[in-house]
């Protein structure tokens, strides 16, 4: 039995990811530059001067009872005093904090510059023919929020606010230099262009064009892009000022107009993912593993041809729906695929790459674990969701195929039933069943649902599937032992046929079952019913469908998050529930 | 809750009187609407002046009539017949002189009542007696595949000639884009009159442009928005001619248009969503709402709103 304790796991092995270093699979060459995109882990940023200045100052203001960073750019006093008079206001200063927990937000004053002709209303004109009325933009990193004010400064009077969600101004002149120095001093841009920038070689990261021309979609953060100009191609740097980080590089066409559209991070995300792992399979060897892995349409992560020390263990195993159903209401709920960002039947879609890292107990190294999120746009938002994929592989020829889900989605009282699909390799095999004494073969398709009276070996073992070549494992369902925070999986397990020629589910399945049964029908039944055929000398199919409670009672949550601030910013705290069963090699 | 915006679509039964249409200076001139309420709708006790036809009703899966309350007290009712609901999730709606409504289907969340070979069908609701059925089953250029779980994305109906405008992107991949612009005469029996191939479509909309009957059409993979005219007979006479691109506008900045409507100054309203062809479903509706006047001296399409409102449900 393989217990984990899951800090100590996570080597990350992959800190960034390109498509062209890490993907052995060769690739059709329709879309070079979408190839070329990189999305990166970068960390290396923070410890430039000028970034640990900045954050000194973030760290100062937000302990200030008026948590905002004054403007930093030069500035006269006619300025400064729009400044004060705007911070003295109560609706200019409405959202400074956390409405429920007071904490404050990461607050700047962005711009400051006298009003305009086009900045007036037919209101507001008249008290500024005088021309003392000074626009004041004040930059909200928590709620990407907008706060301007417009203010007379001799009259001393505030004329209007005007608060504009998802809404970033203009970028202040020292956050431009510090988006140029965080690129220029990242390594995955120096590699890529093959020399290290200097400032003056971002292009385009002065102009007021090229830095309102990215975004970070998915996590609202303030993102520009310097970019850096090498021949016919231009290399975009995402820098997220959020997080002060590279967050993606991509190649364009320069031309003579520029690209055809803007180069975001989602874009990246979804480009990346796509062509690295959506389109072929991906080889991994490693601790005489050896398997292909790929993301699917609206199975999830599939792995395939999985063989240790060359011996065939699965033939295919992946993550079919996930079932979610909200008790109070009856009958409601969603039946949710996992898969590809681009051209997929998946509602919950992955936006980041498939992590390899090794998994470490009692600080050595017992194995390896693929893992693969997927997430909504809005997650932690109520009704958004976010999944996980983890194949975890020991040393000594266990494997676990685990799934959790991340938490949030519509309610406190939701059921999760994600359906796991594994095929197992070789021409035939047999199942059994512990009945408590002995082991009792199956001998037609059938389901199976663990429960509190089910009986268990000494060790914990429910199952033992038996094949070709010795490929003999049992099977450990989830009862809480793992050490990953799962509390059990109460899990229906059906064995069907694999049957050659009858496609049931070894190609993309699209949804297998309604949201909302409660009971056995979460749809490989329909494989079993009416009639259940033998299993005598046929390849099978185990399907495990865990039935998951989520939990949001405080100190005691389950397939939960929610989000609090820190460092005045939003911040996410998850509560995985984790299922999945282990199967362990029979010695 | 999740929210399908691809399929929200209301149709308010209101101010249903038959105009000519307007003529602006703008280069647009405006096709009246000609839809008029159900007969059927009578018999279900609705209130016709407060009711409109739903297909994105949460909880209800299908077609719905709501009846608007009176008062914020009261809450509104849904009318279903028993067969709005056979085509599982639906999307465009379109009304038509005689109280026909056509609908397609569009899949929410999932597939599992929507499979990928039955979204290229079009239904209509018979005005008398309220009953759904096939209307037409519009031919598609590939079979679908897992990729795409989409077909009809967008329907539009000339007033002026009683011909149906479908778009539709079934068998399209994401390397090959197999879609179809099709114009259906619904009149007697339903024919398809002619087609625009390898184009994947979503919002569409008829109009007079320069003095010519166009169709207007957003693209499904890009932010483009082109016209295409067409004749009286329901012909498309004119390769589509590139219109505006909503790239950079609004919060995500690679929109596609899913529904367009004209309103009676000419101005183009464009109601934009994030689509990648997958079935993510945000909790709140990203659906951003732009307005664009032609200026007929520069033959350019100029923006209005400078703040596009977001989340905006017709």
């Amino acid at each position: 039995m393989k217990k984990l304790n899951f800090s100590l796991l996570l080597v990350l092995l992959t800190a960034c990811f390109s498509c062209n270093e890490n993907n052995t699979a060769e690739k059709p060459a329709e879309n070079d530059d979408a190839k070329s995109a990189y999305l990166l882990n970068d960390t290396a940023s923070i410890n430039l001067p000028e970034i640990t200045a900045y954050l000194e100052k973030v760290k100062t203001t937000l302990q200030q009872p008026m948590p905002v960073l004054l403007f930093q750019d030069s500035s006269d006093q006619m300025m400064k005093d729009a400044e004060t008079i705007c911070l003295s206001n109560a609706d200019f200063t409405k959202y400074l904090r956390d409405s429920i927990s007071k904490n404050a937000f990461r607050n700047e004053i962005f711009n400051i510059y006298k009003a305009r002709e086009s900045d007036f209303n037919k209101t507001t004109r008249g008290f500024c023919t005088d021309g003392s009325c000074y626009k004041v933009e004040l930059y909200n990193f928590a709620l990407n929020l907008t706060t301007v004010g417009l203010v007379n400064v001799k009259s001393k009077q505030i004329l209007q606010v005007t608060h504009v969600p998802n809404t970033q101004p203009e970028i202040p002149q020292h956050l431009k230099t510090i988006a140029i120095h965080i690129a220029a001093a990242n390594t995955d841009v120096q590699k890529a262009l093959g020399f290290k920038p200097g400032e003056k070689d971002a292009v385009m990261s002065a102009t007021k064009t090229s830095l309102n021309r990215s975004r970070c979609e998915r996590s609202l953060h303030l993102c520009v892009a310097p970019t850096f100009v090498k021949g016919e191609k231009a290399l975009w740097t995402i820098v997220d000022l959020t997080e002060l980080k590279v967050a993606g590089l991509r190649w364009t066409n320069v031309g003579s107009a520029g690209p055809e559209s803007a180069v975001t991070l989602r874009k990246i995300e979804n480009e990346t993912i796509t062509e690295c792992f959506c389109k072929n399979e991906l080889n991994l060897e490693r601790n005489g593993w050896k398997m292909n892995y790929m993301i699917t349409s609206s199975d999830g992560l599939r792995i395939s041809n999985v063989q240790y020390n060359s011996k065939p263990i699965v033939s295919s195993a992946k993550l079919v729906d996930w079932h979610v159903s909200y008790s109070d209401t009856e009958g409601f709920g969603y039946s949710d695929a996992i898969g590809c960002p681009y051209f997929s039947t998946a509602a919950v879609i992955a936006v980041e790459p498939p992590e390899i890292s090794d998994l470490i107990e009692d600080g050595k190294k017992i194995g390896f674990v693929l893992v693969q999120n997927f997430s909504s746009e809005r997650w932690p938002q109520p009704c958004n969701y976010k999944y996980q994929q983890r194949y975890e592989f020991f040393n000594d020829g266990s494997f676990r195929v685990a799934v959790a889900n991340l938490g949030r989605g519509c309610g406190n009282d939701g059921t999760y039933r994600p359906v796991i699909r594994i095929a197992f390799a070789g021409g035939s095999q047999t199942f059994d069943e512990w009945n408590g004494t002995a082991w009792n073969n199956w001998t037609a398709e059938k389901w199976q649902l663990q429960q509190a009276n089910t009986s268990y070996t000494k060790e914990g073992y429910l199952f033992k599937i038996s094949g070709q070549n010795g490929m003999n494992y049992y099977i450990e369902p989830g009862r809480g032992q793992f050490k990953d925070g799962g509390r059990g999986d109460r899990a229906y397990t059906y064995i069907t046929i694999n049957k050659p020629g009858t496609d049931e589910g070894e190609t993309d399945l699209v949804t297998i079952g309604p949201c909302c049964n409660a009971d056995y029908r979460q749809g490989p039944e329909k494989f079993i019913e009416p009639t259940p055929e033998s299993l005598s000398g046929r390849s099978l199919v185990m399907w495990y469908v865990p039935v998951v409670r989520n939990d949001d009672t405080k100190g005691n949550e389950y397939c939960w998050a929610d989000s609090y601030v820190k460092n005045g910013v939003y911040s996410t705290r998850s509560y995985p529930c984790f299922s999945g069963p282990m199967f362990i090699p029979v010695k | 809750m999740m929210q399908k915006y691809l399929s929200c679509l209301l149709i308010p039964l209101l101010f249903l009187s038959c105009k000519q249409g307007e003529e602006s200076i703008t280069g647009i001139q405006y096709i009246t609407e000609c839809r008029q309420m159900a007969a059927f709708i009578q018999s279900t006790g609705f209130d016709k002046k407060r009711s409109a036809f739903s297909t994105s009703e949460r909880r209800t899966k299908g077609l719905a009539l709501v009846e608007f309350p009176l008062s914020a007290q009261m809450q509104k009712r849904i009318y279903q017949h028993p067969s709005w609901k056979m085509a599982g999730g639906l999307g465009p709606i379109v009304i038509t002189e005689d109280g026909s409504v056509y609908v397609a289907p569009i899949p929410i969340v999932n597939v599992f009542e929507n499979k990928p070979e039955q979204q290229n069908t079009i239904y209509k609701v018979d005005p008398v007696s309220g009953e759904m059925n096939i209307f037409i089953e519009l031919p598609r250029a590939k079979q679908p595949s897992p990729e795409n779980p989409y077909g009809i994305l967008g329907l539009a109906y000339d007033c002026e000639t009683g011909i149906l405008f479908a778009s539709t992107v079934s068998g399209s991949t994401r390397t090959g884009e197999v879609g179809r612009i099709y114009s259906i005469r619904v009149k007697d029996k339903a024919k398809i009159i002619d087609q625009i191939d390898n184009i994947d479509a979503m919002g569409l909309e008829l109009v007079y442009f320069n003095e010519k009957k166009s169709l207007f059409f957003g693209e499904a993979r890009r932010s483009n928005i082109f016209s295409v005219n067409v004749n009286e007979d329901g012909k498309f006479k004119s390769k589509p001619v590139f219109q505006l691109n909503l790239t950079g506008f609004g919060p995500r900045g690679d929109d596609k248009a899913r529904k367009l409507r004209f309103d009676k100054s000419g101005n183009l309203v464009v109601f934009g969503v994030e689509f990648n062809y997958n079935l993510i479903a945000p909790s709140e509706k990203q659906e951003t709402m732009y307005s664009f006047q032609y200026n007929v001296t520069s033959q350019k399409w100029e923006k209005l709103n400078k703040s596009p409102v977001m989340g905006v449900e017709e």
